[in-house]
């Protein structure tokens, strides 16, 4: 692959743990999707999910802003905890708790609105803005952190469809920081880009990782290891191994991750 | 150039293998069928345009004379005498009736006619039975008239009027206790001389029914006004309801076997004749909560139930075409379910509902059969409703009602005027479906 210009630095043992997760089960149906999964993810790090296709990453990951509530047949079991808080607990209203976890989806999907519209939004519908001259602040400076705030400053008024494809993801990014969430997930946000694309994403995701607590699913082990400090890699529902991702990718303790890492296994 | 010269020559290569410059049998045959199959769609296609011609033309070339009337231009003197200035509505009709018979006997004598008809009153045949009434209004509208002579149209009996379109020669007119071979003569002459013209029949758009016998006077005018009271009823009602039903079957509902039940059971009802929803229609708002017969709402309340189901299944298409990633980017930002349906995915489905509704509106507008049941049908369209409650509330005809109701009847001038309506309710349905394909152009979105 190519170089990139950043290199995530691997310090991380000062930060705080955002999200807890204790033996979370989920099924669809019948089918038993996520096995025993316990998992503590840092706050202002960039943790990456890895695995083969169907081991559950992309399922885990939806339990942590609660999006696997719309899929009737979804049961999830288990404990998951953001600041010491239970997401599951009947107090919480899903809403909410989707102010706090942001999310980007694998497919860049931009509301059929403009640009402006997509990002103002959510602090419309959350009240984060008094005013107009409030908010044209909040969608500058999240355009400005989605770092597309250039290419569309004089076309806010265009339809967010009309971008390209990277432009569409990082619109989608600088959207889900507007709501000002603490954490955010990514559902492979890079697989429907060019590698430029994806680079600009990268370099946008390493940024982002000074305010929030990122969690990214991803296909490709280069982004893993380029982007993240902690990688877990799951296979067939359970998590096989969580740590640095330094040493999961040079020393693997079990022998799937080192199956899959090295193209054995996938 | 040789082959062994060129080495790297098609032929040369071709050693042994197959050649694709020879379509093999397979291949042959899988074109043959593929023509044909081509062939088979292009016939039905020739079929449907030839019947949908033949159906247009039809319609065409037997309501087109329905725009048209024929009226004696001949100057009428209002006699002073027999009319009353101070109370011009004290004179009825019958006073009228002489009056018009004497202007035009006197044109018929001016031309040369006379000795056939002895007096004026062998002019009647020549004169609508509602002509003295419409001269009447005017009178009465403006007294002042009394005593001129005024140039006025008078509406020519329903036998002239079908002399003109070629609907009665002399052959029928022979065998015609109401007309005879004389009175064509004197019409020939009178058209000759200008006194009789055909006109573009306003009336027949804007006016009321007519009893049997005077089909000259019938208009559609006032049952496409029950028809537009019944089209309020049906969009104020089905719209909300039906868009309401499909936004929580299709976003909120769970999935489970209630709501499966309820699905199979609108898809059936889309599938109920008609006159099911009009005996229903009769046994629970007429016989069981005693609303007026014959009203428009009532025949509104009918096509209601008949239109819901077109417009829940439509409008849950509309909802199901709007991507699921436009759902999940609302709820990702943190918008509540109702936020994410209405503000992201109603708007994208609204051409697609609009669409719907005013299909549901069109086929309501064309339905007959459960107005027959409520009693809106028969002679009862001649009176216009005066106000909005009335609209809704007096007895009236529909337009699919009032062509039936046409159609009926012996007199073969309404046959024609059936086929007028036809035309008229037909401009109706096509505009509807223009505006439904406007909407769905203009609105359209893709993403």
């Amino acid at each position: 692959m190519y170089d990139t210009p950043f290199r995530a630095e691997r310090d991380v043992s000062a930060k705080d743990t955002k999200i807890a997760a204790r033996e979370v089960q989920v099924y669809y149906g019948d089918t038993h999707a996520i096995k025993d999964v316990s998992v503590d993810i840092l706050d202002k790090t960039v943790t990456a999910f890895i695995g083969p296709s169907g081991c559950g990453k992309s399922t885990f990951l939806r339990c942590i802003n609660r999006m696997n509530d719309t899929i009737d047949i979804a049961r999830i079991e288990g404990l998951i905890e953001i600041d010491g808080e239970d997401i599951y607990d009947r107090r919480v209203d899903p809403v909410q708790l989707r102010a706090k976890v942001g999310m980007v989806f694998q497919k860049p999907n931009p509301f059929p609105k403009s640009i402006y519209d997509n990002v103002a939004y959510g602090p419309k519908i959350h009240g984060l803005a008094k005013n107009k001259a409030e908010l044209d602040e909040i969608v500058e400076k999240a355009l400005r952190r989605g770092a597309i705030w250039d290419e569309v400053k004089d076309r806010l008024d265009a339809p967010g469809t009309g971008l390209s494809g990277g432009q569409q993801q990082r619109l989608c990014i600088a959207r889900a920081v507007a709501t000002e969430p603490e954490v955010l997930l990514m559902d492979e946000p890079c697989s429907a880009l060019d590698p430029i694309a994806t680079g600009q994403v990268e370099e946008l995701i390493d940024e982002l990782r000074q305010d929030y607590s990122v969690v990214i699913v991803t296909h490709s082990m280069q982004q893993a290891a380029r982007v993240s400090q902690k990688t877990a890699f799951f296979h067939l529902g359970n998590l096989v191994e969580y740590g640095d991702t330094d040493k999961i990718f040079t020393n693997p303790q079990d022998s799937r991750t080192e199956s899959y890492i090295t193209g054995r296994i996938g | 150039m040789s082959d062994a010269a060129n080495p790297a020559s098609p032929a040369a290569s071709n050693n042994g293998a197959r050649s694709i410059h020879t379509v093999d049998a397979r291949t042959k045959k899988r074109n043959a069928s593929e023509k044909r199959f081509k062939y088979y769609g292009i016939a039905a296609i020739a079929t449907g345009v030839f019947f949908l011609v033949v159906l247009l033309g039809s319609i065409l070339w037997n309501g087109v004379s329905a725009f048209q009337q024929t009226y004696l231009e001949v100057p009428v003197y209002l006699d002073p005498e027999r009319l009353d200035r101070e109370n011009p509505s004290s004179a009825t009709t019958f006073t009228y009736n002489p009056l018009i018979a004497e202007a035009v006997w006197e044109r018929a004598q001016e031309l040369g006619f006379g000795d056939e008809f002895e007096d004026e009153g062998g002019m009647s045949p020549l004169i609508s039975a509602s002509a003295a009434a419409i001269i009447r209004d005017r009178v009465i509208a403006n007294p002042d008239l009394i005593g001129e002579t005024i140039d006025v149209r008078i509406l020519a009996g329903s036998r002239v009027d079908g002399y003109l379109k070629g609907r009665v020669d002399r052959d029928s007119a022979s065998r015609d206790r109401n007309i005879d071979v004389a009175h064509l003569e004197l019409v020939d002459a009178m058209q000759e001389n200008g006194s009789i013209r055909k006109v573009f029949n306003w009336d027949f758009i804007t006016g009321t029914d007519a009893s049997e016998s005077r089909a000259e006077q019938a208009g559609i005018g006032v049952a496409m006004l029950g028809s537009f009271f019944m089209m309020l009823v049906v969009l104020g009602l089905s719209l909300p309801i039906g868009v309401a039903t499909s936004i929580y079957l299709e976003e909120f509902a769970p999935k489970n076997k209630f709501t499966d039940l309820i699905e199979v059971n609108i898809s059936n009802l889309a599938a109920v004749p008609s006159i099911v929803f009009g005996i229903l229609g009769l046994a629970v708002f007429i016989q069981f909560m005693h609303l007026p017969q014959s009203a428009p709402l009532v025949g509104g309340l009918v096509l209601t139930l008949m239109t819901l189901p077109t417009i829940i299944i439509s409008t849950r298409a509309s909802l199901q075409s709007v991507p699921p990633s436009i759902r999940a980017a609302a709820l990702g930002v943190g918008a509540s379910k109702m936020q994410s349906v209405f503000h992201h995915v109603l708007p994208l489905a609204l051409p697609g509902i609009l669409t719907g509704t005013i299909i549901g509106l069109a086929q309501a507008l064309g339905e007959t059969a459960p107005l027959l049941l409520i009693g809106m049908v028969g002679y009862i369209a001649t009176n216009y409703p005066d106000g909005i409650a009335s609209g809704f509330l007096d007895p009236n005809s529909a337009m699919p009602a009032q062509i039936y109701e046409w159609a009926k009847r012996a007199d073969p001038a309404y046959y024609e005027r059936a086929w007028g309506g036809i035309i008229i309710l037909l401009v109706f349905l096509f505009a509807m479906n223009a505006i439904a394909i406007l909407l769905r152009r203009r609105f359209e979105r893709r993403w």
